[in-house]
């Protein structure tokens, strides 16, 4: 009998383990986490903070879902070694797991910029349950918070705060909000609304240090010498890959563990997915850490069948994300800022509709999307970016359809 | 598994569908009664304006397995018993990640009567399960007067569509080649009578 360890039980991993159940019904599958609680969605953290969603909502499972699948799931249990050689994994607990196939899907966490004062107690990242029982617990009522990150989980965060009556000042290094995904025309529509909700956006703004008093955080100081007055400080500024428990295998490297398009590591028989991954952009072929769920969970599904003896490729990752904020809708999807020189940017606005599309196209192919306000058709558009369907002559916007 | 199967090589753009699904939709479910609702009905399927003359018919083809489901971060996309993937409104967060899963984009987002607490949900094809509980079409397909819409086992309507493509290409490999057009008779007798 095959035993299957997966290192990670949250979207690549419960992902890969369903997989490896559909190929092989009769192997011993268990999943270790390092939290105290059974899976949940990582995206409805924030939604829970604004209060749109309760911690009943967001769990991901039925309360009988690992045994019903017949997983063993070892749960608050850290990883401190993987000993290749001798195909075990070894826990803090003193446990050992023997493995024949193992999967590591151990995520990433939030990155902090390095600035004094990040270590003190009104200072949040935002990416576990236990990070939102903790900013939860210390927003102050009315009171004032600076969100450092304007990406999507800066911006649903700084929005869930300003929902909850605080004072939100959102800092950017970049000169626009969302600078990664969309295009200043986007970001310019998006940033009108974040106003209209009372959220201060400072771009160009990068953090220098918390301001405290006596371990009381009681700003927020700007590279330039502003100071944004703020009891808690949350840093959105982007994700690393936790990679630390492995230690000298040569599994990691810098940007992430390295994996080919079967998703095998370097080391026999482990295979890697989900945020954890370096990555590769379906578009460009080229090296690009793309942190998504529906990337881990297509990863998930393809490191799953292979460990359990199929033989299926992971083309790469199609950065796709959706921003909604109190029905303000922004979907963007492939590359946003392409550096080649023979791509075609087509682009179309409504400003009495408040609708924007962008399209970009490289050798007639669909290679970048934005759509602002009216965002129904955006999965044909990933449809054609996915499968690099060559576009209609006259697919001018407006025109899709005839 | 019942399902609304659609020809576009039949549907003229009519729209009907589109008020009958609204009117299926609405508090009331009476033309009258849904013009006047504080929240307006929404059809939960579009006609697109396509080329030579077809307009398209586009609506939830309740796949198996459903991308919206699989991406649905709130839970709330789930596969009902009769075969449909269906939306729970008490528990959609409007985030869109179905709109961008959904290689059909039938997704649209609106307020709902049913979650008078949302700002809005999102809304697709449902197909009409009051109706069908009352072993009624769906609204759309009852108010098709071009038969563009269907109701019926998918299989079998999968099979009709391929005889009626089979006989079609085997008709145009049985016509003569091409005849000159017969003249009006009233030329036909003149050139006799010269």
């Amino acid at each position: 009998m095959m035993r299957y360890v997966i290192i990670g039980a949250s979207a690549a991993g419960l992902a890969a383990a369903e997989s490896i159940r559909q190929w092989d019904p009769r192997g011993a599958i268990t999943l270790i986490s390092d939290e105290p609680h059974p899976p949940y969605s990582r995206p409805l953290l924030t939604y829970l903070l604004s209060g749109e969603v309760s911690l009943e909502k967001i769990w991901l499972k039925s309360a009988d879902y690992f045994e019903k699948w017949g997983f063993e799931v070892l749960l608050g249990e850290r990883v401190v070694q993987v000993a290749a050689g001798e195909r075990e994994v070894r826990l803090q607990s003193g446990r050992v797991c023997p493995y024949d196939r193992l999967l590591i899907s151990s995520g990433a966490r939030p990155r902090l910029p390095g600035v004094p004062g990040e270590d003190l107690e009104g200072v949040f990242t935002l990416r576990t349950l236990a990070d939102w029982r903790r900013l939860d617990a210390a927003l102050p009522e009315g009171g004032e918070v600076a969100v450092v990150g304007a990406g999507p989980v800066g911006l649903k965060a700084a929005e869930a705060l300003s929902h909850r009556g605080c004072r939100v000042a959102l800092v950017e290094m970049e000169s626009q909000v969302l600078p990664r995904l969309v295009d200043a025309q986007a970001a310019a529509m998006l940033e009108g609304e974040l106003k209209k909700w009372g959220i201060d956006v400072y771009c160009n703004a990068a953090p220098r240090g918390i301001v405290e008093v006596k371990g009381q955080v009681q700003a927020l100081a700007l590279a330039d010498g502003r100071e944004l007055p703020a009891q808690v400080v949350l840093f959105a500024i982007g994700v690393t890959p936790n990679t630390e428990f492995l230690g000298n295998t040569g599994l990691a490297a810098a940007g992430g563990i390295p994996v080919n398009p079967r998703l095998e590591t370097g080391q026999p028989d482990i295979f890697a997915a989900g945020d954890c991954v370096q990555g590769v952009n379906l578009l460009t072929g080229q090296p690009a850490y793309v942190p998504i769920w529906p990337a881990a969970v297509e990863q998930g599904k393809i490191a799953g069948a292979n460990m359990a003896g199929a033989d299926r490729r992971y083309p790469g990752a199609l950065p796709q994300n959706s921003i909604s904020l109190r029905g303000f809708k922004i979907i963007t999807g492939g590359l946003a800022h392409p550096e080649a020189e023979d791509v075609e940017i087509t682009s179309e606005l409504d400003r009495h509709r408040g609708q924007y599309r962008r399209l970009v196209y490289r050798e007639g192919r669909l290679v970048g999307l934005t759509l602002v306000g009216a965002v129904a058709d955006a999965g044909i558009y990933f449809q054609l970016m996915s499968q690099q369907l060559p576009a209609i002559e006259p697919m001018t916007p407006g025109r899709l359809w005839g | 598994m019942k399902t609304v199967i659609v020809r576009p090589e039949r549907c003229v753009g009519c729209l009907q569908c589109r008020l009958a699904c609204a009117v299926e939709h609405s508090r009331t479910k009476e033309l009258v009664g849904a013009i006047g609702e504080q929240v307006t009905p929404r059809a939960r399927l579009r006609i697109y304006p396509g080329r030579q003359h077809l307009a398209f018919p586009n609506k939830c083809r309740h796949c198996e397995p459903a991308p919206c489901q699989q991406v649905c971060i709130a839970g709330a996309i789930s596969r009902a018993p009769r075969g449909t993937v269906d939306i729970d409104p008490a528990k959609c967060i409007n985030c869109a990640m179905c709109a961008m899963a959904c290689p059909f984009g039938v997704l649209t987002y609106a307020p709902l009567y049913q979650a008078p607490d949302k700002s809005a949900v999102a809304l697709k094809c449902d197909q009409c399960p009051d109706r069908e509980a009352a072993g009624v079409k769906p609204a759309c397909v009852e108010a098709c007067k071009v038969g563009a819409l269907t109701y019926g086992e998918w299989q079998e309507s999968q099979q009709a569509k391929g005889w009626a493509l089979a006989q079609a290409v085997f008709a145009s490999l049985q016509t003569p080649q091409e005849t000159e057009p017969s003249p009006p008779a009233s030329i036909s007798v003149w050139r006799r009578l010269s």
